[in-house]
């Protein structure tokens, strides 16, 4: 047998777990119309409940079993009724960052409960360990029995749900229920039970994919289905997210792709450890710039949201005018006196703390500018604060060139990229739009951060702090480097408040709102969407220049992909449509973890893993209120307690307006 | 003298089949043309390729002699404007926040520069100059409410002052009267008759509802399956027996 070919056979099952994966996305977006960022983190909650019944005693069929049909399908019906049925079918960005936050929390709720490393891969459910059930040719070429089940598998559910899909009974009240589910009703079907329906067999299929992966690599890692979870997203890409026979079809290319990618390139070159890994990330890309299909995704129009009810006012809206009066009149006396107060009596780790809190605010504004006033939800802002690092690491460490100016050229920099990024971003719009920004952040993390002359090496680089009119900024605890972080805060938060409530803010609203009608009104979209890409990823560059100079280090590993959604989630949580938001949200994050270095040392998972983990989990779980509070849960806070301690509510939606003005 | 609209030959197909073929007409300033026909004519298809919402496949579009830019946002600048048959509005922005959007991109006056500089506020001549062009419009009173909690007559005046505020040479109502009750379309076609002639504004008004038609258009030009089969006074066009056929099924 040809060389081509065994790498060819020995790669197809590899490949049909990336089917199966793109498979389970498939039928998730075209059954409930929710396109499930969270279905890596489902396969992986139902891979480490599988190997946790199996270590703890459970037969290892039972166990699978246990999980697939009965664990999975709860979780998938709980999904739908604390989140997804609670979002308007209209509202496809509530529903990305609902999926987001799946992704982000799921993973965090099992690494505090369980452990980051502790799971260690339980056997497969069907067969004996890795004993060939089926020699191809000659025989030196075999595949095992776990391998034969995924085979199995794949092919079996694409055969049911195409036939599911296709039928009267169950496929048409499916598809009717993500176009308008009120409509559904209108006709006399139950369209809660239908999508209920749908989304206990979407996580049946996450929990079939965790089983059957689960066994593949040890220990048990959110970050090997983080893996293939973007190569099904290629995978489910060539079918533009409808076809389920080119999802299969693209999952088993892309695995046998990667296999004779892998068995051609020698395993010590730069292309292997550059090109393998990133190659979904590249077909992804491709996919989203060529194919018509991903082009369109810009998601359902309900025929009946014209029935949502109004947005609620602001919290400010709701305060008295003489008390805003007030709080405007006196904001600057009392921020600087809560400044001076807090530099004056804070202890060390605290002070380092706020540092690191208000770097990760700076950042943070990118995303309020992006998400918050443009409406994109990209994933890319921590690539970009990563680029802003790298740049200012490699100029203030090889070339030595004064580390603030270093800074602000990383900035420049990083806004380039965002200005490259925006270009294919031009044609796109709503998902399409995350899952290029998704591309770019794995790009990065994959091909430009390792790179020794960007990323610095495995090490990374000792990143300098400034050392200006013979202040010395080099203490970890440096009350003056907070108070220099602190002034770009405010330097950007101006800028950021100045862009939202001017000219820039009310056009990028009306592009975001309605591109056609922006455009017929005299609007340059291109020009702005190119301007507010480019200014989010200098901001978010000059935030990643601070948080490295915060640590006094920059590596590779810095600013990961993984931290692009985990921002977004934060920043939404706490509130992306203001300034406020972002701030509360950098400081709100370091001052948590700090916090809970006090937890006692006898909590056995009291780790720097799991006090990340928490943090990401309280600060995310507002990500779920998303669709009812879209302008951030700390917002809604403010507005019931305005509404509770101010009592009177104009009913007037005018009125309300005029109070906002004054 | 240069006419302020020609289309020239114009022919737009998708997918090989053919929406808009080989259309010609011409339009003076302050004038208005009425384009009807039935579902499917291809009378939004070439109200599109007018505003540079789609590129036309053969032809030519001229704005007083001199070709037009591609894309729609610079085409509105150079003075054609546009309403939607499905209302565009911006949710969460006041009638006067449309109105000001579309002010300051007419002016130049949108961008990071202008915020940074004057703190992001908006000038008393600009609120001026807002209110004349809702006074226009009869929403005046209604400035400061959140413009898609208006009925949608209301709605649609937003979108016409938003379109009007820029002075345009040329005004393409995409089926103005649609979704309007009789008194609705009454008051619509007494601010448009007011519009076109306070401004000078030329028209070309698609719609299904003949009496607005009637009511506002100069001339009328009729369309069936991409083509013009008819053109002229509003009388001549519906008594053409090609009209006829071709909206009631009869055989010229």
């Amino acid at each position: 047998m040809s060389e081509f070919l065994s790498f060819v056979l020995q790669n197809v099952p590899w490949g049909c777990t990336f089917a199966l994966v793109a498979v389970g996305l498939v039928l998730t977006y075209r059954a409930t119309g929710v396109f499930n960022f969270g279905f890596g983190a489902e396969a992986y909650a139902a891979g480490v409940i599988y190997a946790e019944l199996y270590w703890h005693g459970v037969d290892r069929l039972w166990a699978a079993i246990l999980v697939v049909f009965v664990i999975a399908p709860a979780f998938g019906a709980l999904l739908d009724w604390g989140l997804f049925s609670r979002i308007p079918p209209g509202n496809s960005m509530a529903k990305i960052v609902t999926s987001l936050g799946v992704m982000v929390v799921l993973p965090s709720v099992v690494q505090v409960f369980v452990g980051a490393t502790n799971v260690s891969a339980p056997p497969a459910p069907l067969f004996n360990e890795y004993a060939p059930v089926w020699h191809i040719g000659s025989g030196s070429l075999y595949v095992s029995g776990p391998e034969m089940t995924t085979m199995l598998a794949t092919t079996m559910v694409l055969a049911l749900l195409m036939c599911a899909l296709r039928s009267r009974r169950f496929g048409l009240p499916m598809r009717a229920a993500v176009e308008s589910p009120r409509l559904l009703e209108l006709m006399g079907v139950n369209a809660t039970r239908v999508l209920r329906g749908s989304w206990m067999l979407a996580t049946v299929l996450a929990g079939l994919a965790g089983v059957l992966f689960a066994p593949t690599e040890t220990p048990v890692s959110a970050n090997n289905y983080s893996v293939i979870l973007v190569a099904a997203i290629a995978a489910a890409a060539l079918g533009a997210l409808r076809s389920l026979p080119l999802a299969v079809l693209g999952g088993v290319a892309l695995g046998v792709v990667q296999g004779v990618v892998q068995g051609y390139v020698a395993s010590d070159s730069v292309w292997y450890q550059a090109l393998v890994p990133s190659l979904p990330f590249f077909i992804l890309l491709v996919l989203l710039l060529v194919h018509p299909g991903m082009r369109r995704l810009e998601g359902r129009n309900d025929p009946m949201s014209a029935v949502e009810p109004p947005a609620p006012p602001p919290a400010l809206a709701l305060r008295p005018p003489h008390i805003n009066r007030v709080i405007h009149r006196f904001r600057w006396l009392v921020l600087g006196t809560l400044t001076l107060v807090v530099i004056t009596f804070t202890p060390g780790p605290w002070i380092a703390a706020l540092t690191i809190g208000a770097s990760l605010s700076v950042i943070f504004l990118s995303i309020t500018l992006i998400t918050g006033l443009a409406g994109q939800l990209s994933l890319a802002q921590a690539a970009f604060a990563g680029v802003g690092a790298a740049t200012t690491a490699q100029l203030a460490v090889n070339e030595n060139v004064p580390v603030l100016i270093a800074a602000v050229a990383g900035a420049v920099v990083a806004g380039l990229g965002g200005w490259v990024a925006s270009l294919p971003a031009l044609r796109l719009r709503g998902l399409p739009v995350t899952l290029l920004t998704l591309c770019l952040a794995l790009l990065a993390d994959n091909l430009i951060f390792p790179t020794s002359w960007i990323g610095g090496g495995e090490n990374g680089l000792n990143v300098p702090r400034p050392h200006i009119f013979g202040i010395d900024f080099t203490a970890v605890d440096s009350k003056a480097f907070l108070l220099l972080v602190l002034a770009v805060l405010l330097a950007t938060s101006g800028v950021v408040h100045v862009l939202l409530r001017g000219t820039t803010g009310r056009a990028l609203s009306a592009v975001h709102v309605s591109p056609i009608g922006a455009a017929s009104s005299g609007v340059s979209v291109r020009r702005l969407t190119m301007f507010v890409f480019f200014l989010s990823a200098a901001i978010a560059g000059i935030g990643g220049a601070l948080f490295a100079m915060s640590y006094l280090q920059e590596s590779p590993s810095s600013f990961n992909w993984f931290f692009g959604p985990t921002f977004l989630v934060i920043v939404v949580t706490v509130g992306a449509t203001t300034v406020e938001g972002a701030i509360e949200a950098g400081l709100g994050y370091a001052l948590i973890t700090q916090a809970l270095t006090y937890l006692p040392s006898t909590v056995s998972t009291n780790t720097n893993a799991t006090q990340g983990a928490l943090t990401v989990l309280i600060l995310s779980f507002g990500a779920f209120t998303y669709a009812t509070h879209p302008e951030g849960i700390v917002e809604a806070l403010k507005r019931s307690f305005a509404r509770t301690v101010f009592r009177a509510v104009p009913a007037n939606p005018a009125e309300r307006r005029k109070r906002h003005i004054s | 003298m240069s006419h302020l609209l020609e289309v020239n030959d114009v022919s737009k197909s998708f997918g090989g089949h053919a929406v808009v073929r080989h259309v010609s007409f011409v339009l003076d300033a302050g004038t208005s043309i009425g384009l009807v026909g039935s579902n499917g004519a291809g009378k939004t298809t070439l109200f599109r390729c007018v505003a540079g919402e789609l590129p036309v496949d053969s032809g030519s579009i001229l704005l007083d002699g001199q070709s037009l830019p591609s894309r729609p946002d610079a085409r509105a600048r150079r003075g054609i404007a546009r309403t939607f048959q499905i209302v565009e509005l911006f949710g969460g922005q006041t009638v006067l926040d449309h109105v000001l959007v579309a002010l300051q991109a007419h002016q130049g006056r949108q961008g990071p520069w202008r915020d940074l500089v004057h703190g992001g506020r908006t000038t008393s001549d600009e609120r001026d100059t807002c209110m004349e062009v809702l006074d226009l419009v009869g929403l005046a009173d209604r400035a400061d409410t959140p413009a898609t909690t208006l009925s949608l007559g209301d709605r649609r005046a937003v979108e016409l002052a938003r379109a009007l505020i820029g002075r345009p040479r040329l005004l393409l109502a995409d089926e103005p009267s649609s979704g309007l009750d009789g008194e609705e379309s009454r008051v619509l076609i007494r601010i448009l008759n007011r519009v076109r002639q306070d401004t000078g504004v030329a028209v070309i008004l698609v719609d299904h509802d003949l009496g607005t038609v009637k009511a506002v258009a100069d001339n009328v030009i009729a369309m069936d399956a991409g083509a013009i089969i008819a053109t002229g006074s509003y009388e001549s066009v519906v008594s053409n027996p090609l009209v006829m056929a071709s909206w009631l099924g009869q055989s010229s």
